[in-house]
């Protein structure tokens, strides 16, 4: 088996998991949700792909074309990353005011000392 | 009949005049749409049950090329309930000053994401609508602006994209396998595959997601607690609890529908549905919090429906499916009393809560018929559908699962009570009649959907139950005798039980919430690789 964009998208998927799970940081957190998606994207665009495809634009045979359905998905999916890192940042910012701590441990000890108050 | 695209768009359409004229009499415009989609709903019901499923192909792709929507008769039955109570909960808070042109637009939006998740028939498209609706949800909880509410809210999103990003990738595989993203012409795919190896992973991602969705195995605990987070309104938490875990638990039976050719996993999911209800109901036993009681209590019911869905029993699943229907009822006209009492007492503590009945008599009533339904009182709602599973699992060893699944809920609902004693000579609290009638309204459907609950079943979801008194009446002695056995526990071996109160204190932080997710999908794997 070669070692192709579909094996890559697998290894990086359990990268960014073994990130969420390992890494106590908050941004490191988003940055592994950042890694799992582009994991997932790579996934979509290369699976299904032979060699000396074109690029479905412009005027050009259909049966040359690279499947163009899964790079219209992935532009949304994109687009929704995106936004998602955004508002998940802007959380985490009023959050490191609050708290002082990117560590979610920490975090967690702070707000269960604040319940109990 | 009204074309499906419809139901999306006009709350998305609505809410977006109300945000840019942002005049005062924008709201009634809210609440006048609100009556026509429910209006809207019943048409297409009716269409459904007399032509058939409504498959509706959007662009007019064919092959199953572009985003279709359907409505078949669960689908219909989900709307008109999403429509129902939508419409109820904004007249519940109506006058109220939160409701602004903000909660409206998200609100609003929230809505057609709802309808648009139970009508999609494409996966990428459920894909994009669960994460949009994550994000409104996430906003929606913080929306009192309570800085407690920030952990939680930041907790939740996050384990929502985790989840979500599995499902994409699941979604990545079948794609791989298929070329195509519907439901159905996945489904005529698999049905035609001889090797279902590698149907395997991606299978397991897309049910670990849709567990998380509905807050299968209370491991995802933090979930239920980010649904009545401090600054979430109530009818938010309402519309969570009531109607939005249903979502999960919809997306599950569509996507057990879908590979149900190949993979039947219905034995496993019927054991995690009776942990989920155990949990549950301990977890929510152990809670102070009068929210969060009734969070959990959610959690051990969708145990309940778990068992009855993955059953393979025609009345056990239409009883799962009806118990979907009145959980929505009396747990969101519990959770809008809870909200009502927590606003009038300022403390969610239920052991500094007291008098509650002589203070809102009105109330109290109103909850006392839902917790009548809850608990599977006789002719209410929720005994009719527990009956319903309970007599088909009938000699299977989980009919003592649901047995004790309801003995739990008995116990906690008689913690929960404690809350209507003493409390002489202090003046009734004021409650306005928007509060009051819609209350009043939900409660006596729980009543009126137990004594007319075959009649329901056979309206609503075409399915005819053979009604048998004798065993219906078992069931009264059955009840009675859980009630006896609840208050002898309640009074003599729950105060002895020291561990209960410290489960409470078990707080999962968010790296150990992904490695339960992980440990989920590495069970489901194996689950269906031995399978």
């Amino acid at each position: 088996m070669s070692f192709n964009g579909e094996t890559a998208s697998i290894i990086l998927f359990f990268i960014g998991l073994f990130g969420l799970i390992g890494r106590r940081n908050i941004v490191k957190t988003v940055i592994s949700l950042g890694i799992m998606e582009t994991a997932v994207i790579l996934f979509f665009i290369s699976t299904n792909f032979t060699e000396g495809r074109l690029p479905p634009i412009g005027d050009i045979n259909p049966d040359k074309m690279a499947d163009p359905l899964p790079q219209a998905l992935m532009i949304t999916a994109i687009v929704i990353g995106v936004s998602l890192t955004a508002v998940s940042l802007t959380m985490f910012i009023t959050l490191y005011h609050k708290y002082g701590s990117t560590n979610w441990a920490k975090v967690n000890r702070k707000r269960i000392d604040e319940t109990d108050d | 009949m009204i074309n499906l695209y419809f139901f999306v768009l006009l709350p998305i359409l609505t809410a977006v005049l109300i945000y840019l004229f942002s005049k005062k009499y924008m709201k009634n415009l809210a609440l006048l749409v609100q009556l026509f989609f429910l209006v809207a709903t019943v048409v297409n019901f009716n269409y459904v049950k007399k032509h058939g499923t409504i498959i509706e192909t959007i662009g007019g792709w064919t092959n199953y090329t572009g985003i279709s929507l359907k409505m078949d008769l669960l689908a219909s039955v989900m709307v008109m309930l999403v429509a129902f109570l939508f419409l109820a909960f904004l007249i519940f808070d109506y006058p109220k000053k939160y409701v602004n042109k903000l909660f409206l637009l998200l609100f609003l939006i929230l809505q057609a994401l709802i309808t648009g998740i139970i009508l999609s028939n494409d996966l990428f498209n459920i894909y994009v609508l669960v994460e949009v609706s994550t994000i409104v949800v996430a906003i929606l909880i913080m929306f009192k602006k309570d800085s407690r509410s920030l952990y939680d809210g930041i907790v939740y999103l996050l384990i929502n994209i985790v989840a979500m990003t599995f499902f994409l990738f699941g979604v990545g595989f079948l794609y791989k396998t298929f070329g195509v993203l519907d439901l159905q012409g996945i489904k005529e795919g698999i049905s035609l595959l001889e090797d279902t190896k590698p149907l395997i992973l991606p299978y397991s991602m897309m049910i670990t997601a849709a567990g998380l969705k509905s807050s299968l195995i209370s491991l995802f605990n933090r979930l239920a607690k980010a649904h009545v987070t401090p600054s979430a309104p109530s009818i938010v938490s309402a519309l969570l609890s009531g109607i939005y875990v249903k979502t999960g638990i919809y997306l599950f039976i569509r996507l057990q529908d879908m590979f149900s050719p190949a993979i039947n996993t219905s034995n496993f999911f019927m054991i995690v549905g009776f942990l989920t209800g155990v949990i549950g109901f301990i977890l929510a036993l152990s809670q102070t919090d009068i929210n969060l009681m009734l969070a959990y209590s959610t959690i051990s019911q969708i145990g309940l429906i778990m068992i009855g869905i993955n059953y393979p029993s025609e009345d056990a699943y239409w009883g799962s499916i009806y118990h979907i229907v009145n959980h929505a009822f009396f747990k969101s006209t519990l959770f809008l009393i809870t909200g009502i009492i927590i606003e009038k007492y300022g403390t969610r503590n239920i052991n500094k809560i007291q008098g509650v009945f002589k203070r809102m008599p009105f109330i109290s009533i109103a909850s006392f018929l839902a917790i009548l339904g809850i608990t599977g009182a006789p002719f209410f709602n929720g005994s009719f559908s527990k009956y319903l599973i309970k007599t088909a699992l009938s000699g299977n060893p989980l009919e003592y699962g649901i047995i004790l699944i309801n003995l739990g809920t008995v116990l906690y609902f008689l913690k929960f009570l404690s809350i209507f004693k003493n409390g002489t000579g202090k003046t009734p609290f004021k409650i306005d009649n928007y509060r009051r009638s819609i209350t009043i309204v939900l409660s006596f459907m729980c009543f009126i959907g137990g004594i007319l609950g075959q009649f329901f079943v056979k309206f609503l979801f075409n399915h005819t139950v053979i009604f048998d008194f004798s065993n219906y009446f078992q069931n009264i002695i059955l009840f009675i005798l859980t009630l006896i056995a609840g208050l002898v526990i309640y009074k003599y071996i729950i105060p002895k039980l020291k561990w209960l109160s410290r489960i409470k204190e078990v707080e999962l932080d968010f790296n150990n919430i992904c490695l339960l997710i992980t440990l989920f999908f590495i069970i489901v794997t194996l689950t269906v690789f031995f399978n």
